[in-house]
Parts: structure tokens; C-alpha cells; sequence
């Protein structure tokens, strides 16, 4: 019984998670990769990016009104148990591979912004003592710590804001679409990688009560996340112009440049610090649905285990690839796309052409 | 299941014990590669001069010195030289065996021998990912850059502090000053119109201003007007006592024995020129007042002083509520720039003996006083774009208008934009009441 | 025929303790009777008035019956079996036996030396009652039932503790406290056996789920009007005969920041401070922690002018900022802990020595320097504004310093993620500890961190699932 209630999540909380972790998790590279690719015109390329996601979890999220079945029990309804567990497979392997970037980007951004020479490795692996421990949660946990995590993500990052959008010199953005189409639908292309929210909703669903108009919230609240990481990307782009590709860890750049800083030092530290903490309950959750995914493949239920193979083959790859971000973000952006696109939109639309209703129940 | 759990459960104590040993261990030795407050030298201010086909570094550092009521720091120059920057880095943190942090670095001071050089090879290790933050001030010395930071300075206890002061926001916000930080330099450089500028400063022996007063030369007769043609210059100009200060290091902070006490060697500093970029090469140094132009048009201003010369008196004439900028537009095939300039006037000084009763009306500035003040600024703006045009350095950001509002004229027009642009002024100056 | 004495003597071969007095008296009609107490807890006075003196009047042979009826104290119990008695001496009451007759009778002596209701120290009102609970049960009990006089009090009488034998009273409102949960209570003490129970403190470790953890279950207070405030909003209520802590359960974290003042001060006021208590808490707990690691690993987090003072401060000093820190957090817990056991007249004098002597004497000497120690002081009160959390936070600040000084504030961030993922999870009889923030509970937030007026606040709290919802009626 506890199992059950563990799993189970509220509408609210998949509101908070759609909003604050989706913006989070595109706030250190994502905005210097678009300035680089795309220039200026860098909003339009994730514009293009969010309006498909946007769609897509709204499919999904209206999906959730038709059926209250798990993902895992639509394809065991259409397409057999055998298959559920195979899709669930792949599944657990895809969260893993999409933990990987945002993964060794954190490690970057750590060191860099927590630290003013750049530390060992060592100083980053205690983040895999917390994610075990968090990827033994169920969903329950998940949504909880949403609940903690929005009024965090939305006091640091009103702060941040605060500090930034006087600096902004709209003119960078000046002139708007010049930039080869090319250029514009090829930044949104390479960075489709770091778009998995469809996904965690497929986790999400069955899991939660769907109640009118919930579908609604929910793409309104992925609209609010899409907004605040517009924000930070045009905020970035706003300071920095034609440098921003040079400049990495946009969230903490933006802020620099505030007046008080020279009197009262880098508080905008603080609401970075915040902030981190909400980027890495974001982090964790592709590992929570890793696990969660590995379990309904095998139907082994010991999620500490799990959670300690899953994050030991991160921690492995940390290590052994540990200065190769560079490499991995290539690969990633010129072919993993195709994996992401696959996973994280094509096979959440095609849930709506699985059986939405077991044939006892008309 | 259950028993696997209460397994874990017992585990896990060993686990929190183990964990809380390493951290105790860390947390006694930290000795794994951190470098910590003891051992930081903290870099207030840089100057690079080049030597050759090396650069000299010279980093003004502050020393805290054992104090247990409050700050007690000594300021001190190391030098250190190589083919980069960071090299010369590199040699101070092997000569005071501390790590060199430039976080809390402010200013970055360009002797003149860096005129030669190309701007951002020069600066490109302050852009390096994250070496440094793009906050610090930037400014061009004339002289070298390790002397004036050498130098005893008058309004504070050490010059990087003085030197800030005379770059400061507030400042800039009077029009005296072309004040750049890193990141506004790389930003207008690597701008389509591909020009920069910072400010210039000069180091004068106290009482001996060789700046050409305040700029209230009416007409361009300052005597040191330059006309944007100073490129080169030696290093002789830093002031008496610069010299004489090398390799004394700074004085303690807050110490009565620096500024005032050396009486006639300290000196005071002024950065009311600025020296312009093109192309990331050195294109000249604006004078007083073709500075003040550009600063009226680039940046925002709370008040400016302009003499106006009207009646046959001479006047000080403080701008309020300013707003200027330039506007370009494409007629008929003919790229027209608009410099408009917006501001309230009042009267500050005349020379004149005062009446109060008429002082009482400063306010209210004649039209004719009006009218002076307006072609005083037409005057230098025109100047500055005649400079422009003729070194070929677009400060004013006239080929990033064309690429931004007029797109489609940007191929047509971005060669010879400066020199093929119509101009127009709008200058409108309006009594305060 | 079963003798007095026989009877007398089943319950003084097991109660040998010289304190167990036998009180023995024949009425005028000549039958014996023979009272038993325990010297000390029993009220001898009342036994005289109540019990000898009007049982020596009886002329003729009295019946059982006739005897209880002659009996002028309120509280009189039939008993019959011997265990029975015995345990009613160990617990101060009186047994009277009867000559002749197997059955007995338990009269309600108990008077416990004990204080007078006071002022609680740990919690001080300025406005607001001032009454505080005392080590007495019964006291404690009557404290409580002159604020609540519903007849929907209920009031369960437990026993803990095999050798003490520890009264525990479980005080809730019927229809208002969730249905189950005293019961879940009563079944959680009774799953424990143990010696003793001398304070309230072990009965908190048996109603909570998770003795070992950091942060505890249950809510305590010193007060009545605090306690049965807690009580009408559908908790339940422990009272422990010896302590003068009341627990109170379900718990949640954020009651902690709430003071009984905060009801009886204007509602901004109160959200002024209890926004307070929060920051407080946050610079207490994590600004040794934060000092630490910004010198050790992050030194832009302090303004540039103040890290000149420090690093002025700081020049010279042998010790690293980490273990600075480490030393001087452990002189401001050792002069803690003992002003807190000297004697006071001592204590007084420890306060000079630790003031002066060993800090500025400390500092004078270059061995620890002032912003430390300033900090570590302003950390001390800040954690003492919420003084119910105190053994949390204290401990929570240790763990930080320690994270600080070895992973820096990756570490502190990391660690207070970990403590998020944790507590959200955690629970008390059902109420999660973090309600309502997490899950949210929009209607529970009006008394959380701020403190709405009393007009809002309408409702019981939602998180307790009550059945009777609401709290005020309002015309």
C-alpha cells in the first residue's frame, strides 16, 4: 500500500516540476551553445524548441484525461507485457544518457562558480552520495520536493533578474531574423538534446488524479519555464551581445554587473547557491525515472540498488570522461539528437494511438 | 524485502561514520589542492607595458597586515613579464608565492607602448573563459603603466583607488569620463562597427594641470587639443615624481605618511581624454572635448558643464535632464545620421561680477546663452565625427545603426558609411525654467 | 476467616520499604481497620479527616457498604485483589483495609511533593498567560481542563515504565482529533517496556517512528494555554506524570517558529517575527559554514573592503580558517553546556572568564581572530530564537562547518538538498513534517511562516485531515 502512495503525485506538482526544473536545466550551457549557433536570433531557436515540447506535453498531459493507466500499462494494454518491459528498458537507458550532459555540466559549473581555482573531481563525487539517496524516492518524493523547490527557483531567480535586466541592452537583439535560417533551426536542432519534459510527464502519467482543465496547467506552467529560460537567454544575450558565445555559465554571468555588487560583494552568489539546489533536485530526477524505469522492466523492487547501479555507471563515466565535455556535447548535438526527438517526442505521441481502455471497461 | 531494508538501515550507520571521518579528515588537512584566503594575493589593479616582445605586468597587490582592529593592508607592486599576460601571471605568483586572484581586480591600465599592440591580444587573457570576471575597469596611461601605478597619488591612500576615482560612475555620469569596463570593450569591439575606446589618463605633478583646465575652452583652443592625432607618444609625460616613486611600493592603507605628507610628488589624475580603437588598433586619443562629445552621445548624463560664450561674457552652463544619442536613416539612397542632444539649462558660473538680483534668475538662461551652448556642442560633436571619419574609427557606432535598423543598405554602405553619411544635429537646449 | 492482618502482611511482604506505613485504628463500636500509604506521596492529613476520623465515630459493627459510605474523601475505589493494592501504595494512594472482609477499599490520597504552578523558563510570554505545566500529573491535568471545558475532552490514562510505573495521559477532543490516532499512540507507548520513564522525553522516543533521526516527531511545550491550543486544532496531547513537557502529536517542523505570543500580538507583528526566527535560523546554522568556505574556497563571497578586515584579521593567525572555526565553536559549546551545569554563583564567573579571559585574550594573542568569534556569537543567539529546534540546529551547525571546511559550499548546497529530499519525505502520524510548504497546503500557509489575523485563520489546520473543520464561526 505504501508502494502505491509512494508513487503517486499531484497535478500542482508536476505544474512546479514543468516549471522550475525545466528552466533550471537550461540555464549553464544551453544559453552560450544558442548564442554561439545561432546569434541574436538565439530566442527564435528556442522558441522553435519549446513550442514543439509544448505541443508535444500538451498531447501528452490531454492524453492523461483519457486514461488514468501508467504509461507502462497503455503499452502492456496494446502491445503486451513483453514489450512494455522492453520500451521501459530503453526507457531507463535513454534518462541515463540524458543525465549524462546536464550531468557534467554541473560538475563545470560547480567548480566554477563554487570555487574560485578550479578543485579536484573529488569535490563534485559527494553529489552522488545525495542522488542515490534521492533515487531511492518514488514520485511522491519527487513532487514534495517540487513543492520546495518553486518558491526557491522563483525568489532566486526574481533576485538574479533583479540584478540583470538593467544591464540588458536590447539593441544586441537588433537586426531580428537575419541570422541564415540555417543557422536559427540548426541551434535548435543541436541543443535538442537537453529537451526531455515529455518524457518525465510519460513517467508522470497515471500517477496523478486528472481533473479538468489539468492539461491546461500543465502546458501553461512548461509555458512558464519556457518563459523564464527566454528571459535568462535574452537577459544573457542582452549583456554580453556578440561575446555571449564566449561566455559560459550564463545564470551566473547575468548578475555581475549590478552596481551594489561593488559595495556589497557577489550576493548574487547566494541566489546562485539557491538556485543550485533546484538544478540539482532537476538533475536527479532523470536518475529517479531511470530507476523507476529499470524497475518495471526487470521487476526487481530494490530501489537501493538500482539507484546505486544507476548512479555508478554516471559516476564511472564521470570519471573515466571526466575533462571531455567538449567531445561528449559533439556527439550529443550531432547524433544523439535523434534519440532525444525519438524518446522524448515521437514515442509520446504515439501513446495516443495505444488502448486507452481495457476492453472489460467498454 | 523488509530484512534487506533493516540490513541497509544497520549498514548505514558505518556508512555515516565512514563519511564523517573522510570529511573530518578534509576538513583538518584541507590540503588538496585549495588555495585559500592565506594564500591568495589579492590583485586590486593591473598594468601591462609592453617590453619588447614580451608584456610587463605590474600588479598592484594588496597585503593585509596582522591587525586586530580592523583593516590594516599594505599595497605593493610585483612585476612580472612574459610573452602572455598570464605568464607574467605566473612569474608574480612564483616571485610572492601566493596565487595571483584577479577577481577582485578593477582596473587594468594599458601603458602607452600598448598602442602599438593589437588591443585584445593584449587583453585576451582577462576573456579566457572564466579567468576573470569582465567587470575591471580598463584605461590607456600615457607613460607606462607600471609608473603611474607606482605613483603617490593625492586623493587617496593608494593610486589603483585614485585611478578608480577618476574612472568612476559618477563621473562618467558628468561626461568627464569615458569610463569602460572588459566586457562594454570586447562588445563594442567585436560589434560590426568594430571600434572601442577607453579613457586616457595623465598623471600631473599637484597644481600643475597639463590637461587643459576644465574644458571650458570654447572653440577648441585647449591647448593640448589633439585633434584624435596623438597616436605613438613616448613615456616621458608621467609626472616628476613618478619616477621617483618606482619600486617604493605602496604605503599602508589609511596611513597619514602616503597622498598628502610627500607634499610636492604626489599627483593627482585625469582621464578626460580617450583614447579610441578601430579594428582592435590603437586609432588616436580624443581630446577633452571631442571626449565629452562622445560621452554626451554614448552614455547617460545627470549633468554636464559646457562654457558657452554669449553677450560677450563667458559662461558655465550645467545641462540637466540630458538625453542624447545618434539615429541613422536611409533617404533616397543617402544614409542620414541624426546626433540629437536633449537637455535642460542652467547657469553654474559666469565670468562676470555677480548681481544677485540677476542670480536669482540662473534659471531662466537667455536664449542667446541657449543658442551658444547648443553650437558649443554641435561644435565638438562635429569634431569628433570629423575625427571619426577621418581615422576611420566608428566609436559612435555609426556602421552597428546601419546593420541594425537598416539591414538591407548594411553591404551597400558599410565601407565608407562615415565618410558618405549626411549629418544632422538636433540639438535642443531648453531653459531649466 | 481472612484476618487484617492477614491482609496487611500479603502487602508488606512485598512492600518492605520502611516507607509504607501502617496505619491502624478500631471505630468506638470496636472494628479494626488498617490503612496502608506510602510516607511522603500520601496527604496524612486527609487520611485523618477523611478516612479515621469519621470511620473511629461508628458505634456498632458497620458493613462493608456502610463503611464507603462513611468515607468522606471523593475518590474511593473498591479492590479486591492484593497486586491491586500494592500497586496503589507504590503510586501514593491508601488502601483501608477492612477486618474480616477480602475486599478493600483504594482512596485517593495521592499528594506528591511538587512546586506550585510558575512561570515555564524555557518559554517567557510578555503579553499572554503565564502558567506553566509542573511535574505534577494531576496539576498538569487540572491546568488543562480549566481552558478546555468541552465536554468532547477526553482524557486516557496510561501507565509506562515497569519499575515506575510512569501515569501518561493522552488529552484529545473527540470529533476533532483524527479518528485512530490516540489509539496509534496508545499502541506505540505500550510497545515499549522499559525500567523507568523519568520525563517526557522517553515517551517522545516511543511515539516516534524514527528515535534515531535528527529531527524530531513531536511538539513540546511548557505551557497550558499553548498545549491546549494545540489540542483544539486536533492534535493529541501527553502529559507525563514527573515532566513538565507536554508533547504533542502530529508534529510539524514549522511549529517551531510559532510562539504563544504570536496569537496574542497583532498579526503583523507576529509575521515580522516569525519571518525572523526563519532568517535566523538560516544565518545561524549556516554562517560559521559559509565564513569557512568562502575563505577556504570561494573568496568573492565577501565584499572586497570586508575581506581586507579579515584578511587583516585573520594575517598571522596559525590555524587554518577551517579549524579556527572548528576551535572556536567548540569553546562557545563547552561554555554552554557548562553555564548550563554550574552551579550559578560559578557560572557568573564563567561567563567573565569565557568572555574576556579566553576571547579577547585569544585574540590578543593571534590565535583566533575576532570576526570568528563574532561570528560564532551571532550564530549562537540567532539558533536560540527558535530554542524548541536548538538541539537540531546546534548539532545541523556542526555538520555544516564540518561539510564547509572539506567540500566547501558545493558541500553546504549538496548537504541542504539531502536534509530537502529528507524531510520531505519524513512524517509525524501521518502529517508530513514539512506540511504545509511541502506537500503545499494553501490554507495551512496563513499560520506557517506568516501569521494571518484571526478571521482567516477560520479553519482547523488541513493537514491533520480533522473532521470537525472548522475552527470560527463569524457573524
Amino acid at each position: 500500500m505504501s508502494g502505491i502512495t509512494d508513487m503517486k503525485i499531484s497535478v500542482r506538482q508536476i505544474c512546479f516540476i514543468m516549471l522550475a526544473y525545466t528552466a533550471v536545466s537550461k540555464f549553464i550551457l544551453y544559453p552560450t551553445a544558442l548564442s554561439f549557433n545561432s546569434g541574436r536570433d538565439l530566442l527564435f531557436s528556442s522558441l522553435i524548441d519549446f513550442l514543439i515540447q509544448g505541443v508535444i506535453i500538451w498531447a501528452v498531459s490531454f492524453l492523461c484525461s483519457r486514461t488514468d493507466k501508467t504509461f507502462f500499462k497503455l503499452i502492456e494494454g496494446t502491445l503486451g507485457k513483453v514489450v512494455a518491459r522492453i520500451i521501459y528498458g530503453l526507457f531507463a537507458l535513454f534518462f541515463i544518457v540524458a543525465t549524462v550532459i546536464p550531468l557534467f555540466e554541473q560538475k563545470v559549473y560547480v567548480q566554477a562558480i563554487f570555487y574560485d581555482t578550479i578543485p579536484s573531481l573529488l569535490i563534485f563525487l559527494p553529489f552522488f552520495a545525495f542522488s542515490v539517496y534521492a533515487a531511492c524516492k518514488g514520485f511522491k518524493n519527487i513532487g514534495r520536493c517540487a513543492d520546495v523547490c518553486l518558491p526557491l527557483f522563483l525568489v532566486s531567480m526574481l533576485f538574479i533578474f533583479a540584478m540583470s535586466l538593467g544591464e540588458v541592452n536590447w539593441q544586441h537583439f537588433f537586426p531580428v531574423l537575419k541570422t541564415p535560417l540555417n543557422k536559427v533551426f540548426g541551434g535548435s536542432l543541436i541543443t535538442a538534446f537537453r529537451f526531455v519534459e515529455p518524457c518525465w510527464l510519460l513517467m508522470f502519467m497515471g500517477h496523478f488524479e486528472y481533473k479538468k482543465h489539468d492539461a491546461l496547467k500543465i502546458t501553461l506552467s512548461y509555458a512558464g519555464g519556457a518563459l523564464f529560460t527566454l528571459l535568462v537567454l535574452a537577459t544573457f544575450y542582452g549583456i554580453y551581445g556578440d561575446i555571449a558565445a564566449s561566455r559560459q555559465f550564463a545564470i551566473s554571468k547575468i548578475s555581475l554587473f549590478f552596481p551594489a555588487i561593488e559595495l556589497i560583494g557577489r550576493i548574487d552568489l547566494i541566489a546562485l547557491y539557491i538556485l543550485e539546489a533546484v538544478m540539482l533536485f532537476a538533475l536527479v530526477i532523470n536518475i529517479q525515472f531511470a530507476v523507476h524505469c529499470i524497475i518495471k522492466c526487470t521487476g526487481y523492487g530494490n530501489r537501493a540498488v538500482l539507484s546505486l547501479a544507476v548512479n555508478g555507471v554516471l559516476l564511472i563515466m564521470l570519471i573515466f570522461l571526466n575533462n571531455s565535455l567538449d567531445a561528449l556535447l559533439g556527439i550529443w548535438s550531432q547524433w544523439m539528437w535523434i534519440a532525444f526527438v525519438i524518446f522524448a517526442n515521437i514515442i509520446p505521441l504515439l501513446a495516443w494511438t495505444m488502448r486507452k481502455r481495457d476492453k472489460n471497461e467498454g | 524485502m523488509k530484512d534487506r531494508i533493516k540490513n541497509l538501515n544497520k549498514y548505514s550507520h558505518i556508512i555515516y561514520l565512514l563519511v564523517m571521518l573522510a570529511l573530518l579528515g578534509l576538513f583538518f588537512t584541507n590540503d588538496f589542492g585549495i588555495v585559500d584566503i592565506h594564500k591568495t594575493s589579492l590583485i586590486v589593479a593591473v598594468g601591462i607595458d609592453p617590453a619588447g616582445e614580451e608584456v610587463q605586468v605590474t600588479a598592484q597587490i594588496a597585503v593585509p597586515q596582522p591587525s586586530q582592529s580592523g583593516e590594516n593592508v599594505q599595497y605593493t607592486e610585483v612585476q612580472g613579464s612574459g610573452l602572455t599576460v598570464a605568464d607574467a601571471l605566473n612569474e608574480i605568483n612564483a616571485k610572492t608565492g601566493t596565487y595571483p586572484k584577479l577577481l577582485f581586480c578593477k582596473l587594468i591600465l594599458l601603458g602607452e607602448g600598448c598602442q602599438k599592440n593589437e588591443l585584445f591580444k593584449t587583453l585576451g587573457c582577462f576573456y579566457r573563459r572564466n579567468f576573470s570576471e569582465l567587470t575591471a575597469l580598463v584605461a590607456m596611461c600615457k607613460g607606462k603603466a607600471q609608473e603611474m601605478l607606482e605613483m603617490p597619488a593625492n586623493i587617496a591612500p593608494e593610486n589603483s583607488l585614485a585611478l578608480q576615482k577618476v574612472l568612476s560612475e559618477e563621473l562618467k555620469k558628468s561626461a568627464n569620463v569615458s569610463s569602460v569596463d572588459l566586457k562594454k570593450l570586447a562588445e563594442t569591439n567585436y560589434s560590426v562597427s568594430e571600434a572601442c575606446y577607453m579613457p586616457y589618463i595623465e598623471a600631473n605633478v599637484q597644481g600643475t594641470s597639463q590637461s587643459g583646465g576644465n574644458g571650458d575652452d570654447v572653440g577648441g583652443e585647449s591647448p593640448d587639443s589633439s585633434g584624435g592625432q596623438q597616436g605613438g607618444g613616448s613615456g616621458g609625460g608621467s609626472g616628476e615624481g613618478g619616477g621617483q616613486q618606482s619600486g617604493q611600493g605602496g604605503q599602508s592603507g589609511g596611513s597619514p605618511q602616503s597622498g598628502g605628507q610627500q607634499g610636492g610628488q604626489t599627483v593627482e589624475f585625469t582621464a578626460r581624454k580617450t583614447a579610441v580603437f578601430s579594428g582592435g588598433k590603437f586609432a588616436g586619443i580624443l581630446d577633452e572635448q571631442q571626449a565629452f562629445a562622445l560621452n554626451v552621445l554614448k552614455n547617460s548624463v545627470n549633468l554636464a558643464i559646457v562654457p558657452a560664450d554669449a553677450e560677450g561674457v563667458h559662461y558655465t552652463v550645467g545641462l540637466k535632464s540630458t538625453s542624447g544619442g545618434v539615429k541613422l536613416k536611409v533617404k533616397d539612397g543617402v544614409p542620414e545620421a541624426t546626433f540629437s542632444f536633449k537637455a535642460k539649462a542652467q547657469i553654474q558660473g559666469a565670468r562676470v561680477v555677480l548681481d544677485p538680483e540677476t542670480a536669482m534668475h540662473d534659471d531662466v538662461v537667455s536664449p542667446e546663452v541657449l543658442r551658444a551652448t547648443e553650437a558649443e556642442l554641435q561644435r565638438r560633436m562635429e569634431d569628433l565625427i570629423k575625427t571619426c571619419a577621418e581615422t576611420n574609427c566608428d566609436v559612435l557606432g555609426i556602421k552597428d545603426l546601419l546593420h541594425k535598423y537598416n539591414y538591407k543598405y548594411f553591404e551597400a554602405f558599410k565601407d565608407d558609411i562615415l565618410t558618405r553619411m549626411k549629418v544632422n544635429f538636433k540639438i535642443q537646449i531648453g531653459s531649466v525654467s | 476467616m481472612i484476618t487484617l492482618e492477614k491482609n496487611v502482611k500479603s502487602v508488606k511482604d512485598v512492600l518492605t520499604s520502611e516507607d509504607i506505613i501502617v496505619f491502624e485504628f478500631d471505630s468506638l463500636g470496636g472494628k479494626k481497620f488498617a490503612a496502608i500509604y506510602a510516607d511522603g506521596v500520601a496527604d496524612k492529613q486527609l487520611l485523618g479527616e477523611l478516612v479515621a476520623k469519621p470511620l473511629r465515630a461508628v458505634e456498632k459493627d458497620a458493613s462493608l457498604d456502610e463503611v464507603k459510605k462513611l468515607l468522606a474523601s471523593p475518590e474511593v475505589k473498591d479492590g479486591s485483589k492484593i497486586p491491586d493494592a500494592i500497586k496503589e501504595v507504590s503510586d501514593g494512594n491508601a488502601v483501608l483495609f477492612v477486618d474480616g472482609e477480602k475486599n478493600f477499599f483504594i482512596i485517593g490520597l495521592k499528594k506528591p511533593p511538587g512546586r506550585t504552578v510558575a512561570e515555564p523558563p524555557t518559554q517567557v510570554t510578555v503579553k499572554g498567560p503565564r502558567e506553566g505545566f509542573t511535574e505534577d500529573i494531576k496539576t498538569n491535568l487540572g491546568l488543562v481542563r480549566k481552558r478546555l471545558k468541552s465536554e468532547k475532552l477526553q482524557i486516557k490514562m496510561l501507565k509506562t515504565g515497569k519499575r515506575s510505573d510512569t501515569a501518561v495521559a493522552l488529552v484529545y477532543i473527540d470529533g476533532v482529533c483524527p479518528e485512530g490516532l490516540p489509539e496509534r499512540i496508545e499502541k506505540q507507548i505500550a510497545d515499549n517496556e522499559i525500567d523507568m520513564v523519568p520525563d517526557s522525553s522517553y515517551v517522545a522516543h516511543f511515539i516516534s517512528k524514527k528515535p534515531r533521526s535528527l529531527f524530531k516527531r513531536n511538539g513540546t511545550s511548557e505551557k497550558p494555554d499553548i498545549f491546549c491550543a494545540k489540542v483544539s486544532e486536533g492534535r493529541v496531547g501527553l502529559i507525563v506524570d514527573g515532566s513538565p513537557i507536554a508533547l504533542t502529536v502530529p508534529y510539524m517542523l514549522t511549529e517551531d517558529f510559532q510562539t504563544g505570543e504570536d496569537y496574542y500580538a497583532m498579526s503583523y507583528r507576529s509575521t515580522i517575527l516569525r519571518i525572523l526566527r526563519v532568517m535566523a535560523l538560516f544565518v545561524g546554522l549556516f554562517l560559521p559554514a559559509i565564513y569557512v568556505s568562502s575563505q577556504l574556497f570561494k573568496i568573492q563571497l565577501i565584499p572586497f573592503k570586508l575581506l581586507l578586515k579579515i584578511s587583516s584579521s585573520i594575517a598571522g593567525l596559525p590555524l587554518s580558517p577551517s579549524v579556527e572555526m572548528f576551535l572556536v565553536l567548540f569553546v562557545l559549546e563547552v561554555l554552554n553546556e557548562a553555564s548550563i551545569r554550574m552551579p550559578k554563583y560559578v557560572a557568573l564567573a564563567l561567563s567573565v572568564v569565557g568572555a574576556l579571559v579566553l576571547g579577547d585574550t585569544a585574540v590578543q594573542a593571534g590565535i583566533i581572530s575576532t570576526p570568528a568569534i563574532i561570528i560564532i556569537a551571532f550564530s549562537a543567539i540567532c539558533l536560540y530564537l527558535t530554542p524548541d529546534l536548538v538541539e537540531t540546529t546546534t548539532t545541523l551547525r556542526w555538520i555544516y562547518l564540518i561539510i564547509a571546511g572539506s567540500i566547501g559550499p558545493f558541500g553546504i548546497v549538496l548537504f541542504s538538498a539531502f536534509l530537502v529530499c529528507y524531510l520531505v519525505s519524513e512524517q509525524s502520524y501521518g502529517v508530513p513534517l514539512l506540511a504545509p510548504f511541502a506537500p503545499l497546503i494553501k490554507n495551512d500557509l496563513y499560520d506557517s511562516m506568516v501569521k494571518a489575523n484571526m478571521y482567516a485563520l477560520k479553519n482547523r489546520p488541513e493537514a491533520f485531515k480533522v473532521k470537525d473543520k472548522v475552527r470560527l464561526k463569524s457573524k
